[in-house]
């Protein structure tokens, strides 16, 4: 075989300065990065004994009450010692497998969108969240199962946080969707009662949301129905993302040329298939940022739910806190409420950015042919 | 009865104040292809998307296969599923493969199988010359690529008359070539087509009828041999004077 020697033309060495290079690349770039290494360097080396110590060298892990821990390190104990509570708030020992269910659900459905790619996996997920409002309360309340009934004011920690944040997510999507459809709508009374009530929900802080469904609410419904005060505060957490999503939603619709709605009228679309099958996807690929956003925003907010006297994670801790066998270790105690969100939320950003690769591979994929 | 596919009837339309079509009267036999051409501004466009009801106007009829069309979104939606249209920038859905962007519409709006519109949008790739890029995204595709599925598109929804939106000027000249070519090979098929274009060599080698509109008038109305050769009105001469050589 004599097929052409001739070696192919490659693109001419660069000397690269991204993060890739490391710190003598770095150094050599600029004398102010250099200065700020060594800041870095100064901070963690004056720092990093004393955290270790703390958090892991002298930490006693296991003990019965505060005066079992040594004080000179941190007293995990207590975190383990309430893990259960942390977890699953009130709910009877015997029934925790049920919290357990409706904690890990959401969680396995983000493990799944972030792990290998399958055939119908974004079905899958999608189907697990769009059931769970429905299959979550089925499992924790476990009369209509023919399971042990537990009540709401049982359901707590990082469950209730869980609970309430995924269901108002999935109820607020399609009301979201809506409202936003709502508000570009050429029907001027269905425009005008959109944005009315996108602006009513998003201007009101969401503490005054909650007093308004829990307290106001009941006075709206027929005399004598009588609803747990979690339902009535989901009723608020929702509308009250809804109006948030809708504005997102409506930022993805408004990036969509004029083309692709005229497109589809010319092809015969109806309105409705045209924005469910061509342009209410194209709206929701162009804003997963802020989607995701909303949603590590309203996670974060349920925690507000303790004003209508509920125990999500937080203010579980936070009572915890002030047991007397455990007196003063509050430190401890926030730590761990800081260290749980934070990896919920980096889980969610992990997500979106795997959501946002996925898609830009997606559109360059190679033909299969 | 071989009625006209389209009659237009003293189509007026205003854009406010401005009278943007004019007593427009026009009519498309069936099997015939028309070129509208004129100067920019006097009203082709426009009128072409009055033909499937993406502009509305307010005086006058379209009149499609007999049958006036009315001015209800219901209407609107039926009219659109025999009226084709391909437009100048595309307007691919560029969510989806070049062959879900062909078989969609029909499994939607005609009501067909999902197998059964991919075998029909197989064989419409394959008759513009794609057959290669079914799985290509919009963003994969080049200009010349993307009107094609755009007009592989519009087929799968078995028109009774396709309209054509400047189709070419957005296109590099070697584009140009391949996208008029499948329109001269649907031309010679004997789909009913309605043309604005610039392409003059496409107006005087295929089409039937010439129409050259002015001022939101239909200024001139004839066989391309006579309109290229003997032009009645002045603006027509001029015009023709820029747009060739």
């Amino acid at each position: 075989m004599t097929l052409s020697t001739i070696p192919p033309r490659l693109p001419p060495e660069v000397s690269r300065t991204g993060i890739s290079s490391g710190l003598r690349g770095m150094a050599a770039e600029s004398p102010v990065s250099l200065i700020l290494w060594f800041a870095l360097a100064l901070g963690a080396a004056w720092i990093l004994p004393d955290l270790i110590s703390w958090t892991l060298l002298d930490a006693t892990w296991v003990a019965e009450d505060r005066s079992g821990c040594d004080p000179s390190g941190a007293c995990w104990a207590f975190i383990v010692n309430r893990l259960p509570q942390f977890g699953f708030g009130f709910f009877p020992p015997q029934e925790r497998w049920r919290a357990a269910v409706a904690l890990i659900w959401p969680v396995a459905a983000l493990a799944i969108a972030l792990g290998p790619a399958f055939r119908g996996r974004s079905g899958l997920v999608a189907g697990a969240l769009a059931a769970y409002p429905v299959g979550a309360t089925l499992v924790l309340w476990g009369e209509p199962l023919g399971l042990r009934g537990v009540g709401t004011a049982q359901w707590g920690g990082m469950t209730m946080t869980v609970y309430v944040g995924t269901v108002a997510f999935v109820l607020a999507f399609p009301v979201g969707l809506v409202l936003a459809l709502g508000r570009r709508s050429s029907l001027p009374a269905l425009r005008v009662l959109s944005t009315v009530f996108i602006e009513v929900w998003r201007g009101l802080p969401l503490i005054a949301v909650l007093f308004i469904s829990v307290v106001m609410v009941p006075f709206l419904l027929p005399p004598g129905t009588e609803l747990p005060r979690l339902a009535l505060a989901l009723v608020g957490i929702t509308l009250y993302t809804s109006s948030y999503l809708a504005e997102v939603f409506r930022g993805g619709l408004q990036s969509l040329g004029k083309g692709q709605a005229e497109a589809a009228a010319a092809l015969g679309f109806t309105y409705w298939t045209a924005q469910g099958y061509i342009l209410i996807p194209q709206a929701i690929r162009a804003v997963i940022p802020g989607i995701l956003n909303t949603v590590v925003a309203l996670f974060k907010d349920t925690t507000y739910v303790l004003v209508v006297g509920l125990f999500d994670f937080l203010n579980i801790v936070n009572a915890a806190v002030a047991d007397p066998h455990w007196l003063g270790l509050a430190t401890e105690g926030y730590i761990f409420v800081g260290i749980v969100y934070w990896c919920f939320c980096f889980l969610l950003s992990r997500v979106s950015a795997r959501i946002e690769w996925d898609m830009a591979r997606g559109a360059a994929r190679e033909a299969r042919t | 009865m071989t009625a006209a596919a389209i009659n237009v009837v003293g189509l007026s339309k205003w854009f406010g104040d401005f009278l943007a079509l004019d007593d427009i009267a026009l009519t498309v036999p069936r099997g015939c292809s028309t070129v509208l051409c004129g100067p920019s501004g006097s009203g082709k466009s426009t009128l072409l998307r009055c033909l499937n009801g993406l502009e509305s106007w307010e005086e006058g009829e379209v009149v499609m296969s007999g049958r006036p069309v009315g001015h209800r979104p219901r209407d609107l939606v039926a009219l659109r599923r025999r009226v084709g249209m391909v437009f100048q920038d595309f307007n691919l859905f560029p969510h989806l493969d070049a062959l879900s962007n062909v078989a969609l519409p029909p499994r939607v709006n005609l009501g067909i199988t999902r197998a059964e519109a991919e075998a029909e949008a197989e064989m419409l790739l394959a008759q513009v010359g794609l057959a290669d890029f079914a799985r290509k995204y919009p963003a994969q595709l080049s200009g010349g690529q993307k009107q094609r599925v755009a007009i592989a598109r519009a087929l799968a929804m078995q028109p009774e008359v396709l309209l054509f939106d400047e189709p070419t000027s957005a296109l590099d000249p070697e584009s140009i070539g391949e996208v008029l070519d499948v329109m001269i090979s649907l031309a010679e098929a004997g789909t009913t087509m309605v043309v604005v274009t610039h392409e003059m060599g496409f107006a005087r080698r295929v089409c039937h009828e010439v129409v050259f509109m002015c001022a939101g008038r239909v200024a001139e109305c004839c066989p391309p041999e006579r309109f290229f050769t003997e032009p009645e009105t002045e603006r027509a001469r001029a015009f023709l004077a820029q747009v060739q050589y």
